[in-house]
């Protein structure tokens, strides 16, 4: 093995754990009191853990930027056995506006008991983040910073770049489609090349590539469904702790899913009515004319047997109730579960894919849940729904305030209290924006936003491009 | 500028010039040497202490990529017009635009960094462009940054900017946006979708999903061809389904998964007894099982038997019985292409068991140029026992090499009949001493009233006495197969026979004699051995001894 690299991992692994232990405090010290032996245990593992790595590093900086933990300036993976550690972790900090937590010089176990003193009486403040900086004036090595709001400029530059990504891996996939037609050789390396800029902005902006998935006003929608469905696979991937190269994989197959459509004619593909029943013959084919075409598009190897397995598998339902109907089969592939479970949310909620009517995010996540157990892989389901949110990017939504918007953004911690881009205010005009966040709460601790209805802005001929393009 | 800065930045550019020229070094000969190999240690070890003494005094090293020249500090480093080995061009054509190398790059990230560019991207079937190879490996202290702008084809470049202003074409109306509003209050208030925290059961249950999706995928992808054989509309389907299901025969054996090719063809008999299948599809599934007899299969399998996997021998022995025999043609070309004893010894095992199907087939390989091919050709005909095998081998019986000729002369006599009696005869007289002896015990391996006569005459024969000692003793001890009176007599009587001249090799073929009787095991010999166990002569004595024990002890 690579000595570099053992050490990265087990580096790694230290930061995971002290990310791990700190949450681990938290909520033994929520339960227990400060003295009580299984909180001074916790402490003591989280001190032999942090203290030789201060030591060696001089000081050691836990920062949560976006819904990620960073420490010293490296991105610390969720992986899957501390993930609930971890999320409690982000709401907490978020809870506070925590930004960072800087611990240096040898920790104490005192030093320690009053950092988590001021945390937990600062959740009952209603300036949390003011009232933890005061109660820890006194502490010389531990301190703590406010969690930075992302500047607008940068927000604006970023959107610019994960929309080109997008775009070009529509152009992609459009351009796969149209050379699979023609009996031309596919690029495969471009393929990857895209997916990965893909992965690496899911990592990084999550959020905003999952925006780009909720427009589904396209003349050639089959190629933007293409694509919505690999960003909505990698993103629950990566909810599921998959690395980075998973990831990929997972991308790419997802982006083939549909390839058995190149068969269909376009007319057929894109009528603006219902199928007839021939049409659905021909649609019930495109499975197996998908496996046809990747295995012709490359030789065998683990990604063409992947994604081969998932062209097949994708509509054939977690039950074995939806086709094509097979002879001898015991269990889905673990892909073929989740690109199911991004293909039927993107097919539900765009006017274009087997349904002519659209549905609203929120009512398609509603019949989903409805099929969790039959239809969709029920574990799966539960991965997919933290992840796009109760109310998804896209979503129009009327808020209590008399405010109607858009769902922006979602939040990791708080499910059904996304971002919210105000569309019309209080006073019923039209504005573009402010962008409001639904966890905001006032003086008294109370919300000063939530959702009170959800509309289908396709009913309105509401364009979504315009708002999140 | 103060003069000192200046030299400064003229010992950076030379030392980023050497480090450049060093790694083109290292990508020859990364290429070209196995990773243990001094060369390559060096040029590592080289690679590194350039990196190290640069980074003494510099935080990184950036290098400016553009499609035939590589810059460091706005100076020209590297240039190279040409196409080949243009070191430029291999990071510029994927998109690479700048590589900074940071202080603290450890060897074994230079190592992987250099095992990337000197990888063959041209010749090689790698399905990853060198991007794509760095992304994978998150270096730590290398950094790059990419255009992206060729990942997109030259027709679609304002795709972006087309498909946006379509998409926003269709400008939301302040009315619609207004009625939307008017109709929120309407609406029925949000019921909201419980969402059902993960519990630590979730993730234990994910876990075992995870764990159960790392299996290999090809028996998987096998029972979707599978399920498509069924699916199949017409003809030209069912031919593309096979072509699959061969190319999943032809990966698994690359990969050494016999097992999994084995359990390809179980299914494949099965469906041939399934009435609902269509005749054309049985011909097809027909076509499969000689799909696996052919040479682009076989080498695989010679591929694996000479890597050494193990392989269960029961799996092993199922993978041979549904061998056709179109596989013998290949076996036999393999048979002398493999490097392993235990590899030729599998082979040698399949082409006995095919070789009863189709003697013909393995006896081609009687007219191999190889002479160990030929010797196994013969010793897998001797073990098919086959009488049919006999009319091929007589050709062989004046092969070029004696090794060959012993072979054939051996399975000749324990194929017997009597075709090959007067060819063995001429080997008698054979000027080479082991074909002599070859010939003499395949006699004796034939072990009728012919070939007893026939040994007789030739032991019996003057000059048989002047041979050498060892080859008069296998002659004697061929003749004790034949436990009768004739040859007791006989040997008897050149036990007791005296000679005045050439009385050393007499005395052989008295002892060669003793021997024999020993071997028959008559205790009628035993009085005479006794007379000649104090015999004046050693070699006498000593033969007659050991005789005299072996028939007391065999009592």
């Amino acid at each position: 093995m690579n000595t570099a690299n053992k050490e990265d991992r087990e580096v790694h692994k230290s930061a995971q754990d002290i990310i791990n232990q700190l949450s681990v405090i938290l909520r033994t010290a929520q339960i227990h009191d400060p003295g009580n032996i299984a909180v001074t245990t916790a402490i003591d593992r989280f001190l032999l853990l942090i203290n030789p790595l201060i030591e060696s590093e001089r000081s050691i900086t836990l920062e949560l930027i976006g819904e990620f933990f960073y420490i010293n300036d490296s991105r610390i993976r969720y992986s899957l056995e501390y993930l609930l550690n971890f999320d409690f972790l982000v709401r907490e900090f978020k809870k506070r506006e925590i930004g960072s937590v800087m611990f240096k010089d040898e920790i104490k176990p005192d030093d320690l008991k009053t950092f988590l003193k001021a945390f937990i009486t600062s959740g009952f403040s209603d300036a949390p983040y003011e009232k933890m900086l005061e109660d820890m004036e006194e502490s010389q090595s531990i301190e703590i910073g406010r969690l930075k709001k992302v500047k607008e400029g940068e927000e604006i530059d970023t959107r610019k770049i994960i929309k080109k990504t997008y775009f070009n891996a529509v152009s992609y996939a459009k351009g796969v489609m149209t050379k699979i037609k023609s009996g031309e050789k596919v690029n495969i390396r471009k393929a990857k090349r895209i997916i990965e800029t893909m992965v690496d902005q899911l990592l990084e902006e999550e959020q905003l590539l999952l925006s780009m998935t909720a427009i589904k006003d396209y003349d050639e929608y089959t190629y933007h469904h293409s694509v919505n469905v690999s960003i909505l696979s990698i993103a629950l991937g990566q909810r599921l702790g998959l690395s980075k190269k998973i990831l990929t994989e997972l991308g790419l197959v997802a982006l083939f899913h549909d390839i058995g459509k190149v068969e269909i004619p376009y007319e057929i593909l894109n009528k603006s009515t219902n199928f007839t029943d021939d049409e659905w013959i021909l649609m019930k084919r495109h499975p197996v004319w998908g496996v046809r075409a990747i295995l012709k598009l490359r030789g065998f190897d683990t990604t063409t047997m992947r994604s081969s397995i998932v062209a097949f598998e994708h509509h054939m339902n977690y039950d074995f109730s939806g086709y094509p109907k097979v002879r001898n089969y015991t269990e889905l592939d673990l892909y073929s579960r989740m690109v199911s479970l991004a293909d039927q949310y993107d097919a539900m909620t765009s006017s274009r894919v087997y349904s002519r009517i659209p549905m609203t995010p929120d009512k398609a996540l509603s019949i989903m849940m409805e099929r969790a157990g039959t239809q969709l892989d029920p574990l799966l389901f539960k991965f997919f729904i933290n992840m796009v949110g109760v109310f998804p990017i896209g979503t129009l939504v009327l808020l209590d305030t008399k405010e109607l918007g858009l769902v922006y953004e979602s939040d990791v911690v708080f499910a059904d209290r996304p971002r919210v881009l105000i569309i019309i205010d209080s006073k019923g005009e039209r504005v573009e924006g402010p962008v409001v966040n639904l966890t905001e709460k006032d003086e008294a601790g109370k919300y000063l936003r939530s959702i009170v209805k959800t509309l289908d802005p396709n009913k309105y001929k509401i364009n979504l491009a315009e708002y999140l393009l | 500028m103060e003069p000192s800065e200046d030299i400064e930045d003229i010992k950076d550019i030379k030392d980023a010039k050497e480090i450049l020229q060093n790694l083109v070094k290292a990508k020859k000969t990364l290429r070209m040497y196995p990773q243990n190999n001094p060369v390559y240690l060096k040029t590592l070890e080289d690679s590194y202490m350039k990196f190290k003494s640069f980074f003494d005094y510099k935080e990184n090293l950036m290098l400016k990529i553009k499609q035939n020249s590589i810059f460091y500090d706005s100076e020209q480093i590297y240039y190279n017009p040409e196409k080949e080995d243009n070191m430029a061009l291999l990071f510029f054509k994927d998109g690479l635009r700048e590589l900074t190398f940071e202080k603290g790059l450890p060897q074994e990230e230079l190592e992987e960094f250099l095992r990337i560019i000197a990888k063959d991207f041209d010749r090689e079937a790698v399905d990853d462009d060198i991007v794509t190879l760095l992304w994978e490996k998150d270096f730590q202290n290398i950094r790059y940054i990419v255009d992206e702008a060729f990942l997109v084809d030259v027709d679609e470049e304002d795709y972006e900017t087309k498909v946006e202003s379509e998409v926003k074409e269709k400008i939301t109306g302040v009315e619609d946006l207004m009625r939307a509003y008017a109709d929120g209050f309407k609406e029925e208030d949000v019921k909201g979708i419980s969402i059902v925290p993960l519990t630590d059961k979730d993730l234990q249950m994910l876990v075992k999903e995870l764990e159960k999706d790392s299996s290999d995928k090809t028996e998987k992808l096998i029972t979707v061809l599978f399920e498509m054989v069924y699916q199949s509309e017409g003809i030209n389907d069912l031919e593309d389904t096979f072509m699959f299901l061969k190319d999943a025969i032809k990966f698994s054996m690359k990969h050494g998964e016999i097992y999994t090719v084995l359990n390809v063809m179980k299914r494949s008999k099965e469906m041939l007894e399934d009435p609902l299948l269509t005749e054309y599809a049985k011909e097809y599934i027909r076509i499969l099982f000689l799909y696996l007899g052919t040479e682009e299969i076989i080498s695989l399998l010679a591929e694996i038997l000479d890597s050494g996997i193990e392989i269960d021998e029961k799996v092993f022995e199922k993978f041979v019985e549904v061998l056709d025999k179109n596989a013998i043609t290949p076996l036999v070309k393999f048979l002398g292409e493999l490097k392993t004893i235990h590899a030729r010894k599998r082979v040698i095992e399949i082409l006995i068991f095919l070789g009863r199907k189709d003697i013909q087939a393995i006896a081609k390989g009687l007219d191999d140029h190889r002479w160990y091919v030929v010797r196994n050709i013969i010793y897998i005909l001797r073990k098919i026992g086959d009488k049919r095998a006999i009319e091929y081998l007589l050709r062989t019986v004046r092969h070029g090499d004696i090794r060959v000729r012993k072979e054939v002369i051996r399975a000749l006599g324990e194929l017997g009949g009597r075709e090959v009696v007067q060819t063995l005869r001429e080997c008698l007289d054979d000027p080479d001493t082991e074909v002599r002896i070859a010939s003499a015990r395949a006699f004796g391996s034939i072990g009728s009233e012919a070939a007893k006569k026939i040994i007789l005459e030739k032991v019996s024969d003057k000059i048989f006495k002047d041979r050498d000692f060892e080859e008069k003793k296998e002659f004697y001890e061929v003749l004790s197969r034949w436990k009768d009176a004739e040859v007791f007599d006989f040997l008897i009587r050149s036990l007791k026979k005296k000679s005045f001249f050439s009385r050393t090799k007499n005395y052989e073929n008295m002892a060669c004699a003793a021997f024999s009787l020993g071997l028959l095991g008559d205790k009628d010999a035993l009085p005479i051995l006794y007379k000649y166990k104090d015999s004046n002569n050693k070699l006498l004595r000593e033969f007659s001894s050991t005789a005299i024990k072996r028939i007391e002890y065999s009592q």
